[in-house]
């Protein structure tokens, strides 16, 4: 440094001295003094610029001139405040809109799972031509299954526990781990009951994932055997809330559904279950699932091959081929299910005629059944086979994003643990082909990801184009004052200022601005990530199960984007000031330079181009969240079909803690009573699960008069006394459940049922569907013969009828729907209430404790509530889009602003001439206002276009609303024409106002 | 000042100036002026060289340690800045000087066929 500013100092000195000898040589060859110095100068060159080079050479001079650049470039911004301001909020809205939704995508989609080497575990799959002959099939919606009945290609990732060991054993992959969700557990032992999520892992799990423990140990292989005892592992997260981070936990005893379990470990912080998106309170031994009460039927899973619950993730040995070890592995499972003891796949042999199915004597297709969800007890055995659709629940509360799915394939959510029976199904005569892949975990194992992804990716969509709004926001500015800047451009290169210096000058500029714009960004992306937080967790009880915030790599996307922004909108203007033609700019006055020329009037017109490019990419944003909009709105004003206002709904699951047959009816019947007299209660009535919570059962029969190989389906809800009373469902005709209706429901779900048809109400749908004009009450239906299967099924007789209602969500339509009297399962009780159902809420638990201290209650809501976090997905991307859409409009808004004010302050002599030549000043105003609303006009027309194309792709997240909604389009485009014009009126005063006098002796 | 007419004047290649200079200076330590004077002279005035280009070069050359300068008096008695080459500076001038005879042979022998000659 002292080197390189000694021999500076004396650069000045050296030149002159130079300077001088030349000249005494020119004086000395006879030139006069002056013409000499002259000719001494010119031979010498540009003094500044090898002042400049030679600092150059002494390489600091590089940062120097940046220091230069970015000093000279603060004191332009600080001149023209409103322009930065401008520029760098636009730019700050666009990058934070980006960066908050852009992590919320990082966090949901793209991170990686949260395990040790996640590329090297692959995830099971299995897919065939045909459904397979099993009678069991449970999957938590770790991956996507397709099992609905005569789905062609069915697939799925859940199998049976002996083909989980063989493929363990057949030593494929490095270490091979099992998992399946427990459902609900009911926790004593750590103050009051509680209930919880577990999932059952077999003993290899946490080695599999190369998870350490963050307290005590996690399982080991001789954990997971049935005579070892039960153990736990904690997750960390609900060690910390439940437990307060007590190291003394350790060694503890808890009771889950009444088995002692003694914890052994607490997982690593960062892992709260293997699919995105899971979070598990505790972990639990495979071998342990048939020691606890048996709501979902565990006994006898483990040796059953045609039972298939668990999932299955593989860790490649380093080096083996992924087909190598999904050759072996499918061959493994191809021969469990072709040459099995009970083939459960078609080899392809012919095969005979079909065969009846269970419950459903004349039905051929492969019959369901699943658990209602929030109840995890078996619905009623016996010959009828009630069948619940894998419908997403939301029974544990923490899911956010419930996406209506269509019926049959939605990803079921893992709480629910729907379990499918299937008689046998229909035969062919093709070989069934059943296969195993291997896909990388990564991206099998989807889970909660499919419900996000739909709204992330609109989302994502529409910041990217607010990005684009904003880029060309700033470079309407940046074109507009480069044109301002022209003579100042043509000045400093007239000095001698090397063109490159001039250009690097304003990129460096621009990059500031898009800096500065990053920097503000970023902030405003941390509020809004944390406001998206905030809105989600404020529909669930639990915290979100994907960890968020403006991490390290979105933080680079973010400058990524911000420096490529200044760059890109920095260099097209840059280059056209550095080739600015010296001697026009510098001979006309400031003002009138750009306009003319050629270059002004290209200039110009891109300026125009931009503007409407804003409008229309704004018009498009606004169309998509109208849409959306109108989309919340007619299923916020949907007619439910009930009264849902002034109901509390929870549930309660009185057979986790051993309550058997009759005595759950007994149990609720007295709970019931109890809770009708509580003060501000109307009446209390329950069902197996709350109406509009996303879980649906459905029952196939026999409608009499169809053919026998037609199964007839209908919508089915179990209820309580008083249920229909209690949610005002009016009766069309016909009477209520009686208490012998109860009693002969409990005894045709026993074993061997009566000869009495279990009595139902129908909903009006189911009139229309089944029995036209036919009397509806007295209708018998759905019996069935004793067979292989199962016993005689006595069916169904109608005693009512009532009005239709929606069932499991808003989006579906009502379908044929029949109640029945409810016996025995876990329950949803709902509370019709004189005012807030939640004033009520501690009475309500007392009560309960009163009957039974160790029964939790789970899902505590009001019905209101329940429709809310049901559209919880819709009122999050209205909102969002709806705020993205407003801000769009803003920004474009902004745009043609900042165009008009230009163009006024650039033609404010041209004005004063006007009005000195006598023009009005409405003549004025109309003369910038029309410019302002043709390019409104334009970007309008052109924007609707565009979305009239584009908005097919929202298709399938609208609801009654079409894609090009004729109303929608029309009330955007007077929105934005409306805006435009008070964009438009500001500029266009200001011109009005023009004092010809002033504005003539500017110059 | 130059007594050529413009069009015999050649621009210097990109970096030759660098060698010139190092050139002028195997004969002594000279200071900036007549360094220029010497290029001037000795490429019989063919060689256009802003003058003030040579001390961004002469700049170059000091930090990379090639040359050296040191205060002195000039011919008529005034102080001057004198650059001497240094033995690293020598062992660089020997290099490029074969490099550049490497250099202009073979471009010499490529122009031949079609046209003979030409300066140096």
């Amino acid at each position: 440094m002292s080197r390189r500013k000694r021999m500076l100092e004396e650069l000045d000195q050296d030149i002159r001295d130079h300077i001088e000898r030349e000249t005494q040589d020119n004086i000395d060859r006879g030139m006069p003094t002056e013409e000499a110095r002259y000719a001494a100068m010119r031979k010498f060159g540009n003094v500044t610029r090898v002042k400049e080079d030679t600092r150059e050479v002494w390489s600091f001079v590089w940062l120097e001139q940046l220091w230069q650049d970015i000093h000279f470039g603060l004191r332009m911004l600080r001149k023209s405040p409103g322009f930065a301001a401008v520029a760098i909020l636009t730019l700050a809205l666009g990058i934070g809109a980006n960066t908050a939704i852009f992590s919320l995508i990082d966090a949901v989609m793209l991170r990686s799972l949260p395990v040790e080497k996640p590329s090297e575990l692959v995830l099971l799959k299995w897919s065939a031509r045909n459904a397979p002959n099993i009678h069991g099939y449970m999957t938590a919606g770790d991956c996507p299954t397709d099992l609905r009945p005569g789905a062609a290609n069915p697939s799925g990732c859940s199998f049976s526990e002996p083909l989980f060991r063989e493929v363990a054993q057949a030593n494929v992959f490095s270490a091979t781990a099992a998992f399946a969700t427990s459902g609900r557990l009911n926790l004593t032992g750590n103050g009051p009951a509680t209930v919880i999520n577990g999932q059952l892992v077999s003993g290899d799990f946490f080695r599999t994932m190369g998870l350490k423990a963050s307290a005590g140990r996690l399982f080991d292989p001789a954990d997971d055997t049935p005579s070892a005892a039960p153990v736990a592992v904690l997750n960390y997260g609900y060690w910390q809330s439940a437990f307060g981070g007590s190291r003394d936990v350790v060694g503890h005893t808890i009771e889950l559904n009444s088995v002692p379990f003694t914890i052994i470990g607490i997982a690593e912080q960062r892992f709260t279950g293997i699919t995105p998106g899971s979070d598990y309170d505790v972990w639990l031994p495979l071998s342990d699932a048939q020691r606890m009460t048996d709501p979902m039927r565990w006994q006898n899973r483990s040796g059953d091959a045609s039972n298939w619950w668990l999932t299955i993730i593989g860790r490649l040995k380093p080096g083996t081929q992924v087909a190598r070890a999904q050759a072996v592995v499918s061959g493994l499972f191809r021969n469990e299910t072709l040459h099995g003891s009970v083939p459960l796949f078609h080899a392809g042999d012919p095969v005979g005629p079909p065969m009846p199915g269970q419950g459903a004597p004349a039905g051929g297709g492969v019959q369901f059944r699943r658990e209602m969800l929030s109840g995890g007890a078996p619905a009623p055995a016996g010959g009828k086979g009630p069948t619940v659709v894998p419908a997403p629940s939301q029974s544990g509360g923490n899911k956010p994003f419930i996406l209506p799915a269509p019926q049959g394939a939605p990803p079921a959510d893992r709480q629910s643990a729907p379990e499918m029976s299937s008689g046998p199904k229909t035969l062919s005569t093709v070989a069934d082909s059943p296969q195993v892949t291997l896909v990388p975990a990564q991206t099998g194992l989807t889970g909660a990801r499919t419900r996000y992804s739909n709204p992330l990716y609109v989302l994502m969509l529409a910041v990217g184009i607010i990005l684009m709004i904003a880029c060309a926001n700033v470079a309407g500015l940046i074109l507009a004052r480069a044109a301002a800047r022209q003579k100042e451009m043509a000045v400093r290169l007239a000095l001698g200022a090397g063109r490159a210096r001039v250009v690097r000058q304003l990129l460096t500029e621009s990059v500031m601005l898009s800096v500065l714009g990053g920097m503000l960004g970023i902030l405003f992306a941390y509020w809004g990530a944390h406001a998206i937080i905030s809105f989600v967790s404020s529909n669930q009880t639990r915290p979100l199960g994907f960890a968020t915030g403006v991490d390290l790599r979105v933080l680079g996307f973010t400058v990524a984007i911000s420096l490529l922004t200044g760059i890109l909108f920095g260099i097209a203007p840059t280059f056209r000031s550095a080739r600015v033609d010296l001697t026009p700019a510098l001979k006309e006055g400031e003002r009138s330079a750009p306009s003319s020329g050629h270059a002004g009037g290209k200039w110009f017109s891109i300026g125009n181009a931009l503007v409407v490019t804003q409008v229309a990419l704004a018009i498009v944003v606004l169309v998509g969240a109208g849409l959306l909009v109108r989309t919340l709105q007619n299923l916020r004003s949907i007619d439910v079909g009930f009264d849902s206002h002034n109901v509390l709904i929870f549930g309660i699951d009185p057979t986790q803690i051993g309550y058997k047959g009759p005595q759950v009816d007994a149990f609720y019947r007295d709970l019931q009573g109890r809770l009708s007299e509580i003060p501000g209660v109307k009446s209390a009535s329950y069902s197996m699960g709350p109406l509009l919570s996303g879980g649906l059962m459905i029952t196939m029969f026999h409608w009499p008069g169809s053919p026998q190989d037609q199964s007839s389906e209908a919508d089915t809800l179990p209820v309580g006394p008083n249920f229909f009373e209690t949610l005002h469902i009016p009766f069309l005709s016909g009477r209520g459940f009686s208490a012998s209706d109860f009693k002969l429901s409990a005894s045709n779900s026993e074993a061997t049922p009566t000869s009495a048809p279990t009595p139902v109400i129908v909903n009006q749908a189911f009139v229309e569907k089944y029995l036209g004009k036919e009397y509806p009450l007295g209708k018998r239906f759905g019996q069935s013969a004793r067979d292989a299967n199962g016993p005689a099924s006595p069916g169904y007789e109608i005693i009512g009828l009532v009005r239709d209602a929606k069932y499991s969500d808003l989006r579906r339509e009502i379908h044929p729907m029949m109640y029945m009297p409810q016996s025995a399962g876990g329950a949803s009780f709902e509370l019709r209430t004189a005012a807030d159902p939640q004033s009520i809420l501690p009475a309500v638990r007392e009560v309960i404790a009163q009957v039974n201290a160790n029964l939790p209650l789970f899902d505590v809501k009001t019905e209101s509530e329940q429709i809310d976090r049901l559209l919880f997905q819709e009122r999050l991307v209205a909102r969002l889009s709806g705020f993205f859409g407003l801000l769009a409009l803003v920004l474009a808004c902004v745009g043609l602003y900042g165009l008009l004010s230009y163009e006024v302050s650039r033609r404010t002599r041209e004005i004063g001439i006007r009005m000195a030549l006598g023009a009005r000043p409405e003549s004025v105003l109309k003369l910038v206002l029309r410019q302002g609303v043709m390019l409104a006009i334009i970007g309008a027309a052109v924007g609707i276009g565009v979305a009239l194309g584009v908005t097919r792709y929202l298709a399938s997240m609208l609801y009654n609303v079409h894609a090009n909604d004729p109303v929608t389009m029309i009330a955007v485009a007077i929105l934005l024409m409306l805006v435009a014009l008070a964009a438009c009126y500001v500029p266009a005063r200001r011109a009005m106002r023009v004092d010809p006098m002033v504005a003539l002796r500017y110059e | 000042m130059s007594t050529k007419e413009l069009k015999e004047r050649i621009e210097l290649l990109q970096g030759t100036l660098d060698l010139l200079v190092l050139r002028t200076l195997l004969l002594g330590p000279v200071h900036g002026h007549a360094i220029a004077k010497a290029i001037e002279f000795k490429s019989d005035e063919v060689l256009q060289v802003e003058q003030g280009s040579l001390y961004p070069a002469l700049h170059r050359l000091i930090k990379r340690q090639w040359i050296s300068v040191q205060e002195g008096v000039s011919e008529n008695n005034r102080r001057a800045k004198f650059y001497r080459l240094t033995a690293k500076g020598r062992r660089q001038l020997a290099l490029e000087t074969s490099k550049w005879d490497k250099l202009a042979g073979a471009i010499a022998r490529v122009l031949r066929p079609a046209k003979q000659g030409g300066k140096s």
